[in-house]
């Protein structure tokens, strides 16, 4: 039978811990196959049953057929572009927009590309590099708050502004 | 009789497996996924990673499924649809598996990320790992634009056209990009074949080898989840670095350390050699 979860450097003797290896093996593992394998199903599971239900319960949403010839239609982007449509209200008129709507998004994933070699602290612990954590903090506030800005602004004006 | 079917049927499942092993090695390398080892302590945490594959994995094959009845024109996109909704067998619930699945597919790539992002798990060597991750994130958002235009209905039309309209506002490429994406001047029938062809033909066909990047370099590196898996590696490590700047200090002083604790093993050690 094969032994399970016996790790790739421990064949018999201690293994020499060095600053290269350090993050190769866990201290305690489990093997993937069963235990990681039915805690994933297990999930996956239950977002599918969310799917199934919610697809009763909630239909996928079908408006009226498109009209071009419509002028009065308020679109509303699906709920994960709110943050960035609400973002875009900061920068108004035909000047700023762009920059709004393109130069700032673009920035953003520039930075998060390059993030591995801009967070070039050696710890790994959120608590010891407070830099990228609070930054990283600040963006899910932002986004969030952002969120919640677009859904009370729909909720305030239910026909657009 | 039982027993010797049920030994023929070992006898006949040990033989297949042989021959596919003697050609496939697939047995090994079955054994090599399976029984990788993997942290212990955050096991519920790294199902964040596997819950986006399988969010992913439903949408294609929802998506394969929509397929039987969508008709991407501008005449009968509404109506292939309605009829997926209202007549087609299973049909409101394949389409939404589709679509609460990509809904779920958002909310567990940004948890991944963030779980990533705040356990350090993008520092060397897995930095590039991350930036396919990126690569990801931005191809799931964009088949996310794209697939609310092909519906054809006032929502999914009308914020296609508000998006577009920001898109040109980009400097330099904003033009261009959207004069393709359009296929024109207005939005139209040339729109939504192109949209189309994105959404179920360019994008899922770019986004699967992107996948088996991120999971061909997950399995080389391994998992890393958080620094807390590994403290008693890190201690041990941390350990044997203090007794090798005592000896150095040792070694250049000739003095012995007065304040080391372990006087005793290292006796032992040199005692051995």
């Amino acid at each position: 039978m094969y032994a399970p979860a016996t790790g790739k450097g421990k064949s018999g003797q201690e293994e020499i811990i060095t600053e290269e290896n350090v993050f190769e093996r866990p201290d305690e593992t489990i093997a993937f196959f069963p235990k990681q394998v039915l805690y994933d199903l297990f999930i996956s599971t239950l977002i599918l049953i969310a799917c199934v239900v919610l697809s009763y319960v909630a239909p996928a949403p079908l408006t009226e057929p498109a009209d071009p010839a419509t002028v009065t239609y308020v679109p509303r982007p699906e709920w994960f572009f709110f943050f960035y449509e609400q973002m875009l209200m900061f920068f108004p008129g035909y000047a700023l927009i762009g920059f709004g709507a393109v130069v700032v998004p673009t920035i953003f994933v520039m930075l998060l590309f390059a993030l591995p070699w801009l967070d070039r602290s050696p710890h790994y612990s959120p608590l010891k590099r407070p830099f990228a954590t609070v930054i990283g903090l600040l963006v899910v506030v932002t986004v969030v708050l952002n969120m919640l800005l677009a859904v009370s602004r729909i909720i305030n004006f239910p026909g657009g502004e | 009789m039982i027993g010797r079917i049920r030994s023929q049927a070992v006898d006949t499942s040990k033989f297949v497996t042989d021959w596919m092993e003697h050609r496939t090695g697939i047995v090994t390398m079955m054994e090599h996924f399976l029984y990788e080892p993997v942290p212990k302590r955050g096991a519920w945490l790294y199902t964040l990673g596997s819950a986006t594959l399988f969010t992913i994995v439903l949408q294609f094959l929802t998506g394969i499924l929509l397929l039987f009845y969508y008709v991407p024109t501008t005449d009968h996109a509404w109506d292939s649809i309605n009829y997926i909704m209202t007549e087609a067998y299973f049909g409101q619930m394949i389409r939404g598996i589709h679509y609460w699945s990509a809904n779920f597919l958002l909310v567990v790539i940004g948890l991944h990320m963030a779980q990533v992002f705040f356990s350090g798990g993008y520092k060397a060597p897995r930095e590039l790992n991350w930036v396919v991750g990126v690569v990801l994130l931005l191809l799931v958002i964009v088949l996310a634009f794209t697939g609310y235009l092909l519906r054809w209905d006032q929502d999914g039309f009308w914020a296609s056209v508000v998006g577009m309209k920001i898109g040109s506002y980009s400097p330099f490429v904003g033009g261009p990009t959207i004069h393709f994406l359009l296929g024109g001047d207005v939005i139209g029938p040339a729109t939504l074949s192109r949209f189309f062809a994105i959404h179920v033909w360019l994008l899922p066909a770019v986004l699967a080898p992107f996948i088996g990047i991120h999971l061909y370099l997950l399995r080389r590196h391994g998992v890393f989840g958080n620094e807390f898996e590994y403290s008693d590696r890190l201690a041990k490590l941390h350990e044997r670095q203090r007794l090798e700047s005592y000896e150095r200090y040792e070694e250049n002083d000739g003095q012995p350390y007065m304040g080391r604790r372990d006087r005793a093993d290292r006796n032992g050690d040199e005692d051995e050699e």
